[in-house]
């Protein structure tokens, strides 16, 4: 057996126990940012097939799994980019819902919170909500209503906490876009959570 | 007798606080920008003051950073901890990027 025979079946032994390890890790991490199973699916192939390419510069250093969500972190950023290249061309951008009925329009009080969709005390902590699949369902229909565009900006800010410049390079919108887009998001999520899970007891 | 006093003194600044500074709405859009950049030292302290006097404000606050804190902990989260709750690769997309896998090495 010739050598690049012997380094190519290695390689292809690698790939299918780096599925079997990693794959449903990957997958799970791409489809909570992407919220598109098929799209999910295309970033845990190229992350794959990229390891493959590189993978004489991995050459072991470190944790394997982390070297691997290295790429695919890359890989969901240029998804979100697609979309942003794909959107059609012209149109009116959309703000997303801007929500002044929260506040009073009328009377003294104009500007100031309506009493009936003013926030209330949530009594819970992010550590309990994170194995609810019922409590990430319901995160995941408050985003949907919302532009793709603000839940790009918002996942890039909120969920991996890359700086504002980064988001406007990815997504090629201006800073002060990128401000109202979150505030927006942040408005409609904020309330849609409170409705349809705080104030159920679960 | 004199919390009676102090009572009243509270909500007269109270009242009067709210009537100088920005409304709700533009003090809520202050709050999610001060989860982006530093604000101006005004800002603060319009923020901080109406902060103060107004609950529903400081909650809205809280939340903010509430769902900040649970979507980064769950963007983050360890394989181990949600293998029940977890989404999987179909088997059909599985063996679709085995085969791929196959054909580049």
């Amino acid at each position: 057996m010739s050598q690049a025979q012997a380094t190519s079946d290695a390689l292809s032994a690698d790939a299918g126990r780096w599925l079997d390890e990693h794959g449903d890790y990957l997958f799970k991490y791409a489809s909570f940012r992407l919220r598109d199973d098929t799209a999910a699916e295309d970033a845990v192939q190229e992350t794959f097939l990229a390891a493959l390419r590189a993978y004489e510069k991995f050459e072991g250093r470190g944790s394997e799994r982390t070297w691997l969500v290295g790429i695919l972190k890359h890989k969901i950023i240029d998804h979100f980019r697609k979309l942003e290249r794909e959107a059609p061309i012209g149109e009116d951008v959309d703000e997303g819902p801007e929500h002044v009925e929260f506040f009073e329009r009328t009377d003294q009080w104009v500007g100031h919170w309506n009493a009936d969709r003013a926030p209330s005390d949530w009594h819970a902590t992010p550590a309990e909500l994170l194995e609810r699949a019922d409590f990430w369902n319901v995160f995941d229909d408050c985003l949907t209503p919302l532009p793709q565009r603000m839940v790009s900006a918002f996942t890039l800010r909120e969920v991996d906490g890359l700086k504002s410049e980064e988001i406007c390079e990815i997504l090629s919108i201006s800073v002060n876009n990128l401000w109202v887009m979150l505030h927006r998001a942040r408005l409609h999520l904020r309330n849609c959570l409170e409705v349809n899970w705080f104030k159920h007891p679960h | 007798m004199a919390d009676n006093a102090y009572d009243k003194l509270k909500h007269s600044i109270r009242y009067w606080l709210l009537r100088k500074l920005p409304t709700c709405q533009q003090t809520v859009e202050k709050i999610s920008q001060s989860m982006d950049r530093k604000l101006t030292l005004r800002e603060r302290i319009n923020l901080k003051l109406h902060i103060w006097i107004c609950a529903w404000c400081q909650w809205y606050m809280e939340h903010l950073q509430f769902i900040r804190d649970t979507a980064r902990a769950k963007g983050a989260e360890s394989p181990d901890l949600s293998s029940t709750s977890a989404p999987t690769l179909s088997s059909e997309a599985r063996e679709r990027i085995k085969r791929k896998l196959a054909g580049e090495s």
